[in-house]
């Protein structure tokens, strides 16, 4: 019953909440925690597959490179997030126009 | 059994935890269910025998990427702050309308036939390996990381720090502007 299928449907899922709240979310906050579900909903898969098809451990390494390069945009992107409220006062999605036309 | 349990229990967790983020409105809480998320990802690493990465997982995401998240919440004014900003949004804006989670939804079940399209052949011709003793992979993991992902492994060293360099400036405050 716990084969490949099941944690590709973890997998699935996890990205799809982190699609919809990356859509549906207005708080920059709350897009960058979507991020990071999709993130780990792509490392499952890495995991998975090094289990069930190819058998060693590369699939491991993958999901590593993930977590630093999440904890990187994490670190950017609140400190962006900061910088942002210090100018705007706000964090709503819908404010930041400074680069648009 | 003991198997079992813990690959239901994770992923019961993972995936209730990811869709109360989705649902509640509250930022704070969202972050929290981030954090059971996370722990319940851990949970399935831990299931498919990757002991090292369950354990960086706990330690980098649930420890250090979570509680950032805390921080920059309650540096930005935190929850239950109503007033409107310069153009009449809540100061702390909360969720979209139905137009935006209807498109989530409907992205969503277009990327399941593509994938289900794509993964049926892998799936039907998997392997299915018992499980084995729960050897531990930290040593095989740490002799991949030097010789043959050495590259990758050197330019995430130069990646945290630019990341880390680069935030302390965004962040630091400024007279003007």
């Amino acid at each position: 019953m716990f084969g490949l299928a099941w944690y590709l449907g973890i997998g699935f899922v996890l990205f799809c909440t982190g699609i919809t709240v990356m859509i549906a979310r207005k708080s920059i906050v709350a897009i960058l925690i979507g991020i990071e579900l999709i993130l780990n909903g792509a490392a499952i898969n890495f995991v998975a597959y090094s289990k069930f098809v190819t058998q060693d451990l590369d699939g491991h390494i993958f999901p590593l490179f993930i977590i630093i390069v999440a904890a990187a945009e994490a670190a950017v992107g609140l400190a962006i997030v900061i910088r942002f409220y210090q100018i705007r006062e706000t964090i709503h999605i819908d404010e930041a126009t400074q680069l648009q036309s | 059994m003991f198997h079992k349990v813990l690959i239901i229990l994770s992923s019961a967790l993972t995936v209730a935890s990811a869709i109360g983020v989705l649902v509640t409105k509250d930022i704070v809480r969202a972050c929290i269910f981030l954090f059971f998320s996370l722990f319940g990802v851990a949970g399935i690493y831990a299931s498919l025998g990757a002991d090292f990465v369950a354990v960086t997982q706990i330690m980098v995401y649930v420890g250090g990427v979570v509680i950032l998240m805390l921080f920059a919440v309650m540096l930005t004014g935190g929850p239950g702050k109503e007033s409107a900003g310069s153009k009449g949004y809540l100061l702390i804006p909360m969720m979209g309308n139905k137009i935006t989670f209807g498109f989530g939804i409907f992205s969503g079940l277009v990327l399941l036939l593509t994938m289900a399209k794509i993964t049926k052949s892998v799936i039907a011709s998997v392997t299915i390996s018992e499980v084995e003793g729960f050897a531990s992979t930290v040593e095989r993991i740490g002799s991949l990381l030097v010789s043959e992902h050495v590259l990758a492994f050197e330019i995430s060293s130069i990646l945290l720090l630019g990341a880390l360099v680069g935030a302390a400036m965004i962040a630091r405050p400024r007279k003007n502007v």
